[in-house]
């Protein structure tokens, strides 16, 4: 063998064949090809694992960690939901005023009932399933049909989604968070900024600086630039991007800590943020909030393994994806285990 | 199972075409997508591994797209145009693609898969002769390594290699050779049931 064919076989083994999210690319480029006919695409681009980072550490683990370390756990006692194993839909949406709100992360979080550790599965927005028939907000019925998972909220809100998603994962789901960009911002900000370091300045499309370079404490829009940028940081992948959101989670749980934490003035402020900042059905007041983040007193954000639902691309539409029900199933095992 | 990116029904149309049409018609720019990303992806995922490839893909033809005014029409094949915005993007992740084959001179992996008995004994070379070729990518600069991946992992031909990097012909022969010449010498450190015949 010449080197040349060595080298083609080194290669050939060290390559691998396109995965069916390629089509998630595809998907990219015809959202540019489109906004160049002047179709403008409503709020920005939401990536799936960034929002999922940012709204589970702003819904969940900063209230656990904020509590964890207050001395006694005085919430355990009147937690009744700390008994059993719970399944949690979040649902990052994009509604920033004008437009239909579209919901552009969607995750599904099972805690066991020891709360020792999270799963965490990110459903793509374009994926497509059978939506089962729902009421709108304003009481008008939708029929059942067969479309992309974030549709289910844009015509009928989380309610809709919920069941869309139960039909979908076959996972029961026991509690929603909804959240958008003002609830982030808003959490940041109650927290009093958070620190971070910037590799390299943060332009918006147009090209105009968003964040500088370097170590600085970011208020809720910093944050939100920090958490969104897709490129021109790091390696540009999506594992930099992922590195960069546990990053973010970490500071923002030391910021608490430190910060918050030491003061109750803040931290009742914070707590209110939280509970003001996000939806969640059915719905829970700052008590019921403080009680369910007492439960998670033992997570550690580093034990929450996030991952993807298992795509390909759809036979009817190859920008689409669908399960791979075979595999999907595995994953969701766990949510259906309630027993423990 | 599905293998491959579907693609288009029939399209008679040649590379430049899609490009010319997708000044009015935008979206027919996609068509390039599903004749070329598959190819892409193997390319770049050969170099920089699975999760980056897909980003680098997905990023080459949103480059491709935004200078899509600037392709000369008359180069009807748009595979070089592609490869080398590709390339320049995998130069960005110089560093991981560098450790990946630093990696790969260390690790011991698991033998050759089974297969007829030649694939089983070509394998055999090629397994025992990997740390050396990783040795020796590792080490290639950067304009000869782009060169000789181009001719043996993306499988263009000289004349493209060339428009791909925008140099001419005998600039990329004479890359080709000496980064050859460096593989090869590294292979004869270590292996010498590969000399030349």
């Amino acid at each position: 063998m010449d080197d040349l064919e060595l080298l083609r076989d080194l290669g050939r083994e060290l390559g691998d064949e396109p995965p069916a999210t390629l089509a998630r690319q595809r998907g990219r480029l015809l959202d540019a090809a489109r906004a160049r006919r002047g179709f403008r695409l409503p709020g920005g681009r939401w990536t799936l694992l960034g929002v999922v980072a940012a709204v589970t550490a702003a819904a969940i683990l900063v209230p656990a960690f904020m509590l964890h370390g207050r001395g006694a756990p005085p919430v355990a006692a009147k937690t009744p939901a700390a008994a059993k194993a719970m399944n949690i839909l979040l649902v990052g949406s994009d509604a920033r005023g004008g437009g239909p709100a579209r919901s552009d992360t969607i995750v599904l979080v099972h805690l066991p009932a020891d709360r020792a550790r999270a799963e965490a599965v990110s459903i793509p927005r374009d994926s497509l399933v059978d939506v089962p028939a729902c009421k709108s907000p304003k009481g008008k019925t939708i029929p059942a049909y067969r479309g992309l998972i974030n549709g289910a909220y844009s015509v009928g809100g989380v309610p809709c989604l919920v069941k869309a998603v139960e039909k979908a994962t076959l996972v029961p789901v026991d509690t929603a968070v909804e959240m958008d960009f003002r609830g982030f911002k808003g959490i940041v900000n109650a927290l009093g900024g958070v620190p971070v370091t910037v590799p390299k300045t943060i332009l918006d499309p147009q090209g105009r600086p968003l964040l500088p370079a370097g170590r600085q404490i970011v208020n809720g829009e910093g944050a939100l630039a920090f958490v969104r940028a897709r490129h021109g940081l790091g390696d540009g992948s999506d594992l930099d991007r992922i590195k960069r959101q546990q990053q973010f989670m970490a500071a923002v749980a030391r910021r608490a800590k430190s910060g918050v934490l030491a003061d109750p003035v803040r931290l009742a402020r914070f707590l209110a943020a939280v509970a003001g900042s996000v939806r969640t059905y059915p719905r829970m007041g700052p008590g019921e909030l403080e009680a369910f983040a007492g439960s998670l007193r033992k997570l550690d954000p580093g034990a929450v393994r996030f991952v993807t639902v298992p795509v390909r691309p759809a036979p009817e539409d190859p920008n689409r994806l669908v399960f791979d029900e075979a595999r999907a199933r595995t994953v969701f095992a766990p949510f259906r285990n309630r027993g423990m | 199972m599905v293998s491959e990116m579907t693609a288009p029904p029939t399209v008679p149309a040649c590379d430049a075409d899609l490009i010319g049409r997708s000044f009015d018609e935008p979206e027919a720019f996609a068509a390039l997508f599903d004749r070329y990303s598959a190819m892409l992806y193997r390319y770049v995922s050969r170099r920089l591994g699975p999760e980056a490839a897909e980003d680098v893909v997905g990023e080459t033809f949103l480059v491709a797209f935004s200078k899509r005014h600037r392709y000369d029409l008359a180069q009807r094949d748009a595979r070089p145009w592609l490869f080398g915005i590709a390339t320049k993007l995998v130069a960005r992740h110089h560093r991981s693609e560098a450790a990946r084959y630093r990696a790969l001179r260390r690790s011991p992996v698991d033998g050759p898969a089974e297969g007829p008995a030649d694939r089983v004994a070509a394998g055999v070379t090629a397994w025992a002769s990997r740390p050396a070729l990783a040795e020796a990518l590792a080490g290639l600069p950067r304009r000869d390594l782009d060169v000789l991946l181009l001719v043996a992992w993306g499988d263009l031909a000289y004349e493209e290699v060339a428009r791909a990097l925008g140099i001419p012909v005998g600039t990329v022969r004479s890359r080709l050779n000496r980064a050859r010449r460096k593989v090869r010498s590294a292979l004869g450190d270590t292996n010498p049931m590969d000399e030349e015949e």
